[in-house]
């Protein structure tokens, strides 16, 4: 009989972004699936799950209660980085791993965490680089009322601030929010180059809808002119959108159709349907990896950093001095439940302090043009 | 102050550690590494070459003034005070080195980069504040020059309103503070009445 060791799976099974935690459960599972309907694999996984149902207060009780009543040591879970920062000093305590696979804001590097989706040098810095020679250098920020929102639209400030543009407004909603009135008024008025999104959930699909809707009655803010661009937007939250995303503009290590195009690997028997579930299916599959290699239920990071791995990324590591992990970047057009790729980076190495962040680099002045007189 | 702390620039920094080797050494070692920050270990006394860093993090249980190749708070760089013992004689020591920001012993996983931030921070503040006081204070010296620059126009025949709008207008015309003029009119005179009496004798 096969070692059966248990992990801990930790996501909301309910509340304002269960899409998002549907899609990353989704990748885990089948990552578990695969591996115990694998004999020849050798161990077997035990999720131990617990469901903190959206409610951030929930994540660090449910979280102590999977290393109490079980051998786990390991998690994958959390969406918000609100939760994430609440489990860490319960996995401190308890010298545990969590499994991170959602993009979110950088400004940390836990030794109790593998960030295995992308950070601001593997989102919002290419995003940017690429929108702003396009559409312009004047933003509008939208966001939710949280680190997400906060850090993302500070960074965003500064880039735009460093291309020789500037945000115009910017403005917050309360997680849930989903009163958009406002902030499409300003947009109206301001006429913005793009929209950057930072919002989540149902304030976010509020705020593509009433886009949609505002592009429809003035061509100057449909998405060929003035696009919504997200870091954070993927194919399981547009498919449920009826189009009102179409044509607005995401990034992100993977989207579906772009990874089968590009001959990325499948994930065991099926493709990832989201970066989501390829980010949490790709973790399951390294610490499985990690489990059997060592025979224990905690292995060490020494099982997991800098050792290239197939994923349904392509090949990528995780970095041993930020445990984030070098991953492709699409830019990604939205199409229904399609995406089309505008722009592919096979490989960006994480750096989610962006202490490598080269203004230059990101944002190339065009060749000066001589003025004849 | 209100400091925009940006796209962080603190990539390829350089920071000294003064502090014996400890498992302390090793955890700020790492959160700076992930910052992208170079650092240096020094026990138990600072290099001259420290006074080139852009951080100092030292420690407040074993530290003394002869550590340093500066008089005590008067570092080139933002100080970061590495505090076990909570004793009221260390934590007045380490202020005496005018830390910046503090962390608290044993370091654990974070803390460091807001710790960068803020002594970053509050140093900048000081040492602009510092300039300010050293201008003021020179300023206030030189009053000394405009009253006696003033009192030789006067000497020569002019009121008190007229002396003092003529050292203006020649401060304008010279492109200098009051102050500067006032300084010139008075070491020519100097000059002047050294020559004369040089004549007399």
């Amino acid at each position: 009989m096969r070692q059966r060791f248990e992990i801990g799976i930790l996501f909301s099974r309910s509340g304002g972004y269960v899409l998002v935690s549907d899609a990353c459960r989704a990748g885990a599972m089948a990552a578990i699936a695969d591996i115990n309907a694998d004999p020849d694999f050798g161990i077997e996984l035990v999720p131990v799950e617990r469901d903190p149902g959206g409610s951030t207060d929930r994540y660090a009780p449910l979280c102590e209660d999977i290393f109490r009543s079980s051998s786990a040591r390991h998690v994958v879970g959390c969406v918000t980085s609100w939760s994430r920062k609440e489990v860490i000093p319960v996995l401190e305590k308890h010298g545990a791993t969590l499994w991170y696979g959602c993009p979110y804001e950088g400004y940390e590097a836990s030794d109790h965490v593998f960030y295995t989706h992308a950070c601001p040098n593997q989102h919002l810095v290419p995003l940017l680089g690429f929108a702003v020679p396009r559409f312009g250098a004047r933003g509008y920020l939208v966001g939710s009322n949280y680190i997400w929102g906060w850090e993302m639209n500070r960074v965003a400030r500064e880039l735009l601030r460093d291309a020789g543009g500037e945000a115009l407004g910017e403005r917050c909603l309360a997680l849930g929010d989903e009163d958009v009135s406002r902030l499409i008024q300003e947009i109206e008025a301001l006429r913005p180059s793009f929209v950057l999104n930072n919002l989540i959930g149902p304030s976010s699909y509020a705020f593509l809808k009433a886009m949609a809707e505002l592009g429809r009655i003035d061509p100057a803010f449909r998405p060929e002119v003035c696009p919504v661009l997200s870091c954070n937007l993927t194919e399981c939250e547009t498919s449920r959108l009826d189009g009102a995303a179409d044509g607005q503009i995401s990034a992100g290590p993977y989207f579906a159709r772009p990874a089968e195009r590009l001959g990325w690997p499948a994930s065991g028997t099926s493709r990832s349907a989201t970066s989501f579930e390829a980010a949490t299916y790709m973790s399951v599959r390294m610490l499985a990896e990690g489990i059997r290699a060592t025979g224990r239920a905690d292995p060490d990071a020494s099982a997991f950093v800098g050792r290239p791995v197939a994923s349904p990324f392509g090949m990528v590591e995780i970095d041993p001095v930020t445990r984030h992990t070098a991953l492709p970047v699409i830019i990604g057009r939205m199409q229904g439940s399609d995406v089309e790729a505008l722009d592919v980076t096979s490989r960006i190495l994480p750096d989610p302090y962006l202490t490598r962040y080269d203004r230059a680099q990101t944002f190339p002045r065009p060749a000066l043009k001589v003025v004849m007189s | 102050m209100r400091r925009s702390f940006r796209i962080p620039d603190l990539g390829g920094a350089e920071a000294y550690i003064l502090h014996r080797p400890h498992p302390t050494v090793a955890a700020i070692e790492r959160q700076l590494k992930v910052i992208g920050i170079r650092t240096i270990e020094a026990w138990p006394d600072l290099p001259p070459a420290a006074t080139a860093a852009d951080f100092v993090f030292f420690d407040a249980d074993l530290g003394h003034d002869e550590q340093f190749p500066w008089a005590a708070g008067q570092s080139p760089m933002p100080l970061i005070a590495l505090i076990g013992s909570e004793a009221p004689g260390r934590v007045e020591w380490a202020l005496s080195q005018n830390a910046d920001a503090h962390l608290l012993k044993p370091v654990g996983n974070a803390g460091v980069y807001s710790a960068l931030l803020i002594a970053r921070n509050a140093f900048e503040a000081r040492k602009a504040l510092a300039a300010e006081v050293a201008d003021l204070r020179q300023r206030v010296g030189e009053r000394r020059s405009i009253v006696r620059a003033v009192g030789i126009l006067i000497a020569r025949g002019t009121s008190e309103d007229r002396a003092y709008d003529q050292l203006r207008h020649l401060a304008m015309t010279w492109q200098v503070s009051m102050e500067d003029a006032a300084a010139r009119i008075v070491s020519w005179s100097e000059e002047e009445d050294v020559t004369q009496s040089n004549r007399l004798t």
